[in-house]
């Protein structure tokens, strides 16, 4: 199961999260726990870098994109390697729908689009969606290019 | 006011960057939604709204009942409207919602006209907005629509219907199951994420069937399966089926692996580490096995992807617990690790290092490991530290290098958990390395000079307490501890003075010069630590207690009564109030529970200080629980108390395991009971032993447990005499006997009446292992050479055909149940020759070391040399004799 999709501005706020399985009183302390191991972590890692962590059996890939931090969590089939492949897309879309790596200020603009986009690549849980093209198209109700 | 959302212009970029959402207000995101109602809509101003809506709620803003309905009936009146994009925004804003059933019914219709809509788009969206809103009768309406949706050519329904069929499957299994076929069809579709959300969904519905799952697996391993994260899945799923069918006995060859292996060369990077990680995971893997996955793992250590670096090194760290010598190639690549950036792959990296490294490399790697401790957090220096601590245990030779780095670890910043775990660590080594203890106490002691933790404070004193006596020079120690009392907090004070106490009376010469200091202590400003001071100057001066010759045990022994007793006579005492005072000699020794050690915690050690040694050790309280039966006092001292060994299968009515208890020229079975029944209580509980096939075993006496009641462990005993320092051996076999009562178990009334019963145990036998004690030496060759050659006995046997060679070492050391030294059990996983070194203590307090050579031919015959000195000619025979008869 992929836990959570956070993202947070720098200050460590968060601008957007998706919790899926997780108790909401658990969810206060995942959403410290993680700005945490960014603010820990983070400093002076480039764009698109990845990191990795593990925290009791849960794992955790996270980066920074321009002023925003990208955090994925999950479980079981969801390892390391399974969330690498979730953020790359997530990374993906954003830069494609904010035009490069964004500042908060386009992020927010670009608000309702990025939340359509991860509407289509996380759906309860479960990845849904992996190409960003194909996810373009699908949040204008377009059929996929491939089809 | 809530700030209007604009467009982004770029050459606005540079101006002041404020939120778009800055200001936000419910209330008027609320009011603004009312646009969601006109006649005629604007598609851009209401996908505006929305946006703030899910901004809202994303930032944990609470909808009331009301204010959810309103905007769930505002947002369905959108279904109006024509433009795309908006309708997009209504899917995602009634998944966030998530209507109550009677609110779902308004927008039903508009969905399932939707879902048969010819744009492909739509059926997508409408899919999973209806599985995320619908119940049971709703979806068995829908179903028909969905199975068609499981093969649409689209595949984006497809997908959607398949992860709804996933999601669904949870709450509505029975008609899930029933789109068998459609999903098998999905497995064969060229779209590539289809073909994966169809295989999740396929072994799901037949994750019970494991004919099923096995014939799934051997179809698709020879297919072509075309997303990486499908061939992901395959693979554990694969693996699944290999340990549920373990290996062909006839070829030795297991089922599958070809497949693994070729994974190993599949183009995508995570199809490989799942294939190696199944590889490593393997039940028995053999080394022909295990070494492609170990090669291509060792290839990632050095990927530029950190996720592929964490993946390797996390998956060797596993494999370096089973088969660290298999890890050990991957050494070099593993220590440039160290200084990765990422903190959990260096943390993982230095903890598989400390497993797999030898003896020479300890140095290298401790100067490594410092640089890095200073600029990791907590919690991956525990980890650290607890590697440091096994490694230690593992070369007991280079105690000085480990011991060192501890202190200096525990001299930095740190938290209580992280300086709990290196004080733990610091007192095992103490405890099981003799030669460290000197050094490891005056860390400590350096240690309490400037500790902010009252809890590790007191605990190290009261260690100190029991091992500070016991050293060459005692006095040492005194400054220390007495430098508490002047500094520290009444709880640190108390345990000092307890501790100055303890010098006092096992060290004679020490004596006056504590009573002095004991006497300052008499002014203290605490009650507490006024009372004890008062307390051992009058017991310990001899006084009072002049004719006892056993005030240690009076003031330090451990105490004989069980502290919940004691509690629960107290109780008893306070509400009852007698003139007569309240004594203690009147308190039940019976333990009610199951000591400490039958709680099932396989492999673990006590830890550190969180169990100090006297007080709660295992041993000391089955002396106490045995020194309470009078007919078992004059026994003597325990020689070796077992492990519990189970009479009974797990979860049955009663629930039964034996502790053998070794005395000199008797032996106790402790038989744990538990009633596992709440309507029924126990009385008369008494094992009945047949000793038949232990003839030079007599029974001597058994104790009746008098009442069993429902959840409270208890004790029933059985004796036996044998003779005086011999290692007989025998099989025992047991049968419960008791009376058995109704009990009502709403009101606890018992009735008057009982029937007797019987219930049939396992039998168990006492072994020649159960006269040997574990216990190690810190310099297996020092002990060696000491022991001299006059007392050593040599004999060569053949063991036969084995699995391997890892394996008849394990049988040997099982069968002498003696402790492995200086890390010699583990078996270098190619090598067909090994030298294993035991240690421990026979019966009769004889020391007795062990040298077993072992080799292995191609026909996996097993040849061992056995070598055994000990300081008693007749224990090196009788050593011989268990191996020969074993």
């Amino acid at each position: 199961m992929l836990l959570a999709v956070l993202i947070a501005n720098s200050q460590g706020n968060i601008l957007i999260e998706r919790f899926n399985g997780v108790p909401p009183e658990e969810r206060l302390h995942w959403r410290s726990f993680l700005v945490k191991l960014g603010s820990d972590n983070i400093k002076g890692i480039k764009n698109e870098e990845l990191l990795v962590a593990s925290h009791k059996s849960v794992f955790i890939v996270y980066t920074v994109l321009g002023d925003v931090t990208i955090y994925v969590v999950g479980k079981d089939e969801y390892d390391e390697l399974a969330l690498a492949e979730a953020i790359f897309i997530i990374t993906s879309v954003i830069k494609d729908v904010c035009g490069k790596p964004p500042t908060e200020r386009v992020f927010l603009d670009k608000y309702g689009k990025i939340c359509l986009c991860l509407d289509e690549i996380v759906w309860k849980g479960l990845l849904e969606n992996m190409d960003k093209d194909r996810i373009k198209r699908l949040i204008r109700l377009k059929p996929p290019n491939d089809f | 006011m809530a700030q209007p959302l604009l467009k982004k212009d770029d050459d606005r970029d540079e101006e002041v960057e404020y939120s778009p959402f800055l200001g936000i207000e419910k209330g008027a995101v609320l009011q603004e939604a009312r646009v969601f109602n006109d006649p005629q809509l604007d598609p851009r101003r209401c996908s505006q709204v929305i946006t703030k809506l899910l901004y809202l709620i994303t930032q944990g803003e609470t909808f009331t009942k009301i204010e959810a309905t309103e905007v769930f009936f505002a947002v369905t009146k959108l279904f109006q409207s024509k433009d795309v994009g908006l309708r997009r925004m209504v899917y995602i804003m009634i998944k966030e919602l998530s209507p109550s059933a009677d609110e779902v019914i308004i927008v039903t219709s508009s969905l399932m006209k939707d879902m048969n809509s010819r744009t492909d788009m739509f059926r997508a969206n409408a899919i999973r907005v209806l599985c995320r809103i619908t119940d049971g009768t709703l979806l068995s309406q829908i179903e028909r629509y969905l199975k068609q949706a499981i093969v649409d050519k689209n595949p984006v329904v497809a997908s959607a219907a398949l992860v709804s069929g996933i999601h669904l499957l949870q709450t509505n299994p029975e008609i899930v199951k029933r789109w068998t076929n459609e999903v098998q069809e999905a497995i064969q579709s060229r779209a590539a994420l289809v073909q994966f959300h169809a295989l999740a969904l396929l072994h799901q519905i037949r994750q019970n069937d494991r004919l099923a799952v096995g014939k799934l697996v051997s179809s698709l391993t020879k297919g072509s399966v075309r997303s990486p994260l499908a061939q992901c899945l395959l693979v554990r799923y694969t693996s699944q089926v290999i340990r549920e069918s373990g290996v062909n006995t006839q070829t030795g060859d297991r089922p599958f692996y070809d497949y693994l292996e070729g994974c190993l060369r599949h183009k995508a990077e995570m199809v490989i580490l799942e294939a190696a990680r199944a590889i490593t995971e393997l039940s028995n893997v053999t080394t022909r096995e295990l070494t492609p996955a170990i090669t291509v793992l060792q290839l990632f250590l050095s990927s530029s992807k950190p996720v592929l670096r964490f993946a390797a090194v996390r998956t060797l760290n596993k494999v370096a617990m089973t088969h660290p010598m298999a890890v050990t190639n991957c050494n070099i690549d593993m220590e440039s690790l160290i200084s990765d950036q990422n903190r959990s792959i260096a943390t993982l990296a230095i903890t598989t290092l400390l497993k797999t490294g030898n003896e020479s490399s300890v140095d290298r790697l401790l100067k490594q490991i410092t640089n890095f401790m200073s600029d990791i957090a907590d919690e991956f220096k525990i980890v650290v530290v607890d590697a440091i601590r096994s490694l230690c245990l593992k070369f007991p030779l280079k105690y000085r290098s480990l011991m060192n780095f501890l202190s200096s670890i525990l001299r930095e910043e740190g938290g209580f958990e992280y300086k709990k775990a290196i004080v733990d660590s610091i007192v095992i080594l103490i405890r099981d390395i003799p030669d460290a203890k000197e050094s490891g106490l005056l860390h400590l002691c350096e240690f309490i000079e400037d500790c902010e933790f009252s809890y590790l404070s007191t605990q190290i004193l009261h260690f100190l307490g029991i091992e500070g006596p016991k050293t060459s020079d005692p006095s040492r120690y005194i400054r220390y501890i007495y430098n508490r009392v002047i500094l520290e907090n009444a709880t640190v004070r108390a345990s000092a003075v307890s501790t100055l106490a303890k010098f006092a009376a096992l060290v004679d010469s020490l004596k006056p010069r504590i009573f002095l200091l004991l006497r300052r202590c008499l002014y203290d400003n605490d009650d507490e630590v006024r009372d004890r001071a008062t307390l051992y100057l009058n017991t310990l001066a001899g006084d009072s207690f002049a004719e006892t010759d056993n005030i240690e045990e009076f003031l330090f022994g451990s105490f004989e009564v069980p502290l919940s007793n004691l509690e629960s006579s107290l109780k008893e005492y306070i509400q009852d109030p007698s003139e007569k005072p309240f004594d203690l000699g009147k308190v039940s020794k019976e333990v009610k529970s199951q000591p400490l050690v039958e709680k099932k915690a396989p492999g673990k050690k006590p830890a550190g200080l969180g169990a100090p040694p006297a007080p709660i050790s295992a041993a000391d309280t089955y002396e106490n629980l045995l020194s309470s039966i009078p007919e078992y006092a004059n026994f003597g001292r325990i020689f070796k108390s077992s492990a519990p060994v189970e009479l009974t299968e797990a979860e049955t009515e009663y629930s039964v395991n034996v502790v053998k208890h070794i005395f000199d020229s008797h032996v106790v079975f402790q038989y744990n009971c538990t009633n596992t029944i709440p309507e029924q209580l126990l009385e008369n509980v008494i094992v009945i032993v047949d000793a038949s096939e232990a003839e030079e075993f007599s029974e001597v006496g058994s104790k009746v447990l008098k009442s069993l009641p429902y959840d409270a462990p208890a004790q029933a005993f059985v004796a036996f005499e044998k003779p005086e320092g011999v290692p007989a051996v025998g099989k025992f076999s047991n049968l419960l006997k008791f009376t058995v009562k109704e009990v009502d178990p709403s009101t606890g009334e018992t009735e008057d009446d009982g029937i007797e019963d019987v219930y049939q145990l396992e039998d168990f036998e006492v072994v020649a292992s159960d006269y040997i004690l574990k216990v190690g030496v810190s310099n297996f060759k020092n002990a060696w050479e000491s022991m001299g050659p006059e007392a050593e006995r040599v004999d060569e046997y053949g063991l036969g055909p084995r699995e391997s060679l890892s394996e008849a070492v394990r049988a040997v050391i099982n069968l002498l149940g003696m402790q492995p030294c200086e890390g010699t059990e583990v078996v270098a996983s190619n090598s067909r020759s090994h030298t294993c070194l035991l240690s421990g203590v026979y019966i009769g307090n004889v020391k007795v070391l062990v040298r077993l050579s072992f080799g292995i031919d191609g026909a996996k015959d097993v040849a061992m040399k056995l070598a055994v000195r000990s300081e008693d000619i007749s224990v090196s025979d009788a050593i011989h004799d268990i191996v020969a008869s074993g």
